[in-house]
């Protein structure tokens, strides 16, 4: 089958599926939609083979479009809400959206107003700070970023190419660096002394760069990654040598991630998922669960790890057996440990895949709380004129919503820059 | 496996196995075709409109378009077909071999001329190879031959009367259809002038003068002739109310017997053209787009159908709509019908919510708490439109002063 053909049947596919939907008023589904697309018409004009306009849509409502057809977590956001999904099975909103980006990706005719304001500083280069740039433009400010690496963030740096291909993440990263970003400047700031007296307002987007370490014996041995290390250098398509068994500590999507661009890069090796808690307590998405069962990945629940064994390097990981009986505050259960119930479990790699935090020493004058920074309802910081907003504030999530708090920054920005 | 019940029926002196006849097309024109239609179960064929031997037939190809939606669903095919390429000396010899091959088959035959002679010299060689009917082809959009080319003769009152009597006059005993187009001012007129003319019954209708579509990019309508069209017939699903509404006009105006034609997808489609008066329903489309085997399902709808209602034979149900249609001016009028929606089975679309407020009276509101909305008695009318959009049918409309319900299933 070539290209052609294969866009042919997605085009068939599309319109099929599009007539299915309802064209529900005030529509669910975008409720749901962390960004609110404007779900119900772009499947409207597709199913009327506007194809094109249908596109004109969701480009300009986000800024990251393409990425988030590919990576958005579709079952736990809007297609949960799909009313269709009330009589027969939801519409594969995701899936459309997709096809829309990948087939009808037009950015020409753009209309964007003259530069009328100032310059305004965003910090860091990832979806957050991208929607956050791509709203002000609109509004007609020179947004200037500043970031240690080339734009994309997770996206560019983590996300498998399984599932987010080279072409996809350019066609939204393009858009936004040709359209959308008055200055680049290639730096970290670490001080917001440094650029506070240049500008009236920055945006901070730095997403969560540190991650949790897992306070155990042994934590050193050869042989133990964490995970983001690992994502990254997959993506960089670094060779990493692995042994026969893997293990992975966590039970979040990052975890799952990593186990399943493990098992699917290497389907001979053994991937084995440990996490403290139960099956049900599971934070990642259920789609990504069953990935991991589909592609054969093992599981250890209820499993507390408490030492890294091996000489110099990892042989196995010792963990006791807990219960979970009693809930925390939270409505969560809390593992309780089940005593005498060590054992090891021979692994050769351990990943590491607990949590993210950000930089213990970054900004020092910016408050925080519980390890992230801290903004009112206006996404305003402690210190006037300083916005934040992403995963460095809300302690990570979907990258539509990452876009989301930066798009709700720029309208907070524009507000507050034209009032002062 | 499954027994079906008899659903033999009697047409014009003919006993039918069952109601379902193919109609003059491409269908009936080649002869090993027609043969497999009979042998999938169809009651009989009218073998597609022939013309006498120096009548020439200058056919375009490509002549086929289709109207549907995006989907490519078929629910209307355009043609710019004309009658059948072989001549009367051919149809003659297919007449003989396949009364001769199905002896309890009708076997018809569909004819179109210019003169008198023509007209009348088609019914005596056919009649001579023992068909069992004759249809006479007054409205292929395409046009009709003879005084006045291009246009449909059926469309004019006189000359359906004039050219229905030459051809009964030379068909005598061998029942006479007379093939019309719902494209007239007043249908009950040419029913009558075909009553006029002598004819046994009359086939309601045919396909529909249409434009069945333009390229956009091309200019170019459909279906193109490498560039070039020109009007098409109309035909298939797309058409089905219109002709619900010929067979229906003319049975509650004249006594003839009808052959229903023109749009029926479906068992449901033919009982509906039955229960306005059709003895038997023609298909054309449905088997063009989808074969032959869809007359295991029209069989086995109409026996369920029998079945459940309590009918011994398709018979019964002709024409029992007849009596409900009225004229605008005899319905009544009802003062307290307003909407009603079913909380249980609303999904919340809100689709009612915003048909009501761009084209109906305003009176639906939504409700903060659920995504179920709530008619304001006040100002609903009754108007049935919210009932239309409902995509689960959780509207009814009810009528409160004598307490009665109505609610449909959308078709
Ligand atoms: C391609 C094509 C050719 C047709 N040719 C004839 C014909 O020669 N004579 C005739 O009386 N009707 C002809 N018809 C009309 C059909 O017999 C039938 O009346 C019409 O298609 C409507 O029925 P349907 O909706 O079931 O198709 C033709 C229809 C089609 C689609
Ligand atoms: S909720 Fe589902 S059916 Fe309704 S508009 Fe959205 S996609 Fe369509
Ligand atoms: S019946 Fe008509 S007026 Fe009443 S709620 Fe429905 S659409 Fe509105
Ligand atoms: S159209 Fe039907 S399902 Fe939709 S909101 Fe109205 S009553 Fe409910």
């Amino acid at each position: 089958m070539n290209e052609k053909d294969f866009e042919k049947i997605a085009l068939e596919w599309a319109i099929i599926e599009a007539e299915r939907c309802l064209y529900c008023f005030d529509a669910p589904c975008e409720k749901a939609c962390p960004i609110n697309l404007p779900i119900s018409n772009f499947i409207y004009f597709i199913k009327n083979k506007n194809f094109k306009s249908a596109y004109e849509l969701v480009r300009e409502n986000h800024p990251l479009i393409s990425i988030a057809g590919c990576v958005c977590p579709e079952e736990i956001l809007c297609q949960t809400e799909c009313t269709r999904g009330k009589i027969d099975k939801p519409i594969k909103i995701r899936e459309l959206h997709k096809f829309l980006t990948e087939y009808f990706c037009d950015n020409k005719n753009l209309s964007l107003p003259e530069y009328k304001y100032e310059e305004v500083a965003i910090i860091g280069g990832g979806p957050a700070s991208l929607s956050c740039a791509f709203y002000l433009r609109t509004f007609g400010y020179k947004t200037v970023v500043f970031s240690d690496t080339e734009l994309g963030g997770i996206p560019l740096k983590e996300i498998s190419n399984l599932r987010l291909s080279d072409e996809t993440l350019k066609r939204d990263l393009d858009f936004i660096k040709e359209n959308f970003i008055f200055k680049f400047v290639r730096k970290r700031v670490e001080n917001l002394n440094e650029i506070l007296n240049s500008f009236k307002a920055i945006f901070i987007g730095i997403g969560l760069s540190d991650e949790i370490e897992l306070e155990v014996l042994g934590k050193d041995k050869e042989g133990v990654f964490k995970a983001r290390e690992i994502l990254r250098k997959i993506k960089r398509g670094e060779e990493i040598k692995f042994g026969e068994r893997i293990g992975v500590i966590g039970g979040g999507n990052v975890a799952f991630e990593v186990a399943n661009t493990l098992k699917t890069l290497y389907p001979d090796k053994e991937v084995i998922i440990i996490y403290r808690r139960g099956l049900t307590d599971l934070k990642c998405y259920p789609e990504e669960f069953e990935r991991a069962k589909k592609l054969g990945v093992n599981f250890y629940f209820e499993s507390i790890p408490i030492e890294i064994v091996g000489k110099e390097k990892v042989e196995g990981i010792k963990v006791t057996q807990v219960s979970l009986k009693e809930k925390d505050k939270d409505g969560r259960r809390v593992p309780k440990l089940i005593e005498n119930s060590e054992f090891i479990i021979p692994l050769n790699n351990i990943i590491i895949a607990i949590g993210q935090k950000l930089e213990e020493t970054i900004f020092p004058e910016i408050q925080k709380e519980n390890g992230l920074i801290k903004v009112d309802e206006n996404f305003m910081t402690n210190i006037k004129g300083v916005f934040a907003g992403g995963d460095c504030v809300n302690g990570g999530d979907t990258i539509t919503r990452a876009a989301k708090e930066g798009k709700l920054a720029a309208f907070k920005i524009h507000e507050y820059l034209r009032r002062i | 496996m499954f027994k079906l019940r008899d659903l033999s029926i009697e047409f014009l002196g003919i006993t039918l196995e069952n109601p379902f006849i193919l109609s003059a097309s491409p269908s009936t024109d080649e002869l090993e075709i027609a043969i497999n239609g009979l042998e999938a179960g169809w009651a009989g064929v009218i073998l597609k409109t022939t013309s006498v031997e120096d009548n020439p037939v200058p056919l375009k190809y490509p002549m086929m378009s289709s109207f549907g939606n995006y989907s490519k669903r078929v629910l209307g095919l355009g043609n710019i077909d004309l009658i059948s390429k072989y001549h009367i000396d051919e149809v003659e010899k297919r007449v003989k071999i396949l009364k001769e091959k199905f002896p309890h088959k009708m076997i018809g035959a569909s004819i179109m001329g210019s003169k008198k002679e023509d007209w009348q010299n088609l019914v005596y060689r056919l009649r001579k190879a023992g068909v069992d009917i004759i249809e006479c082809s007054f409205s292929c959009p395409q046009g009709s031959m003879g005084e006045a080319p291009g246009r449909m003769l059926a469309q004019s009152v006189q000359a359906t009367e004039k050219v229905t009597s030459w051809v009964k006059e030379a068909a005598e005993n061998t029942p006479v259809l007379i093939k019309i187009t719902p494209q007239v001012t007043d249908i009950v007129e040419v029913a009558e002038a075909v009553k006029r003319g002598g004819a046994d019954g009359i086939t309601a209708s045919n396909t529909i003068p249409s434009l069945l579509g333009i390229d956009i990019y091309t200019f170019e309508p459909y279906p193109t002739v490498f560039g070039y069209s020109s009007y098409s017939g109309l035909s298939g699903n797309a058409i089905k109310p219109i002709t619900l509404r010929t067979i229906a006009e003319i049975k509650r105006n004249v006594d003839i017997t009808i052959s229903g034609n023109g749009g029926a997808y479906s068992s449901r489609d033919a009982i509906e053209f039955m229960l306005v008066g059709a003895s038997n329903v023609q298909f054309c489309t449905l088997p063009m787009v989808y074969g032959f085997r869809v007359i295991e399902e029209l069989k086995r709808g109409l026996s369920h159908y029998l079945d459940e209602m309590g009918f011994k034979s398709p018979s019964e149900i002709v024409g029992k709509t007849l009596e409900k249609i009225k004229t605008n001016e005899e319905l009544i009028i009802l003062d307290f019908v307003k909407a009603k929606i079913d909380e249980e089975k609303c999904v919340g679309c809100e689709l009612c919510f915003v048909s009501c407020r761009d084209g109906g009276h305003m009176a639906i509101e939504l409700k903060e708490e659920t995504r179920v909305p709530k008619v304001n008695e006040e100002k609903c009318v009754g108007c049935a439109l919210c009932m239309q959009v409902c995509p689960v049918d959780a509207i009814k409309i009810y009528e409160r002063k004598i307490n009665i319900e109505h609610y449909y299933i959308r078709k």
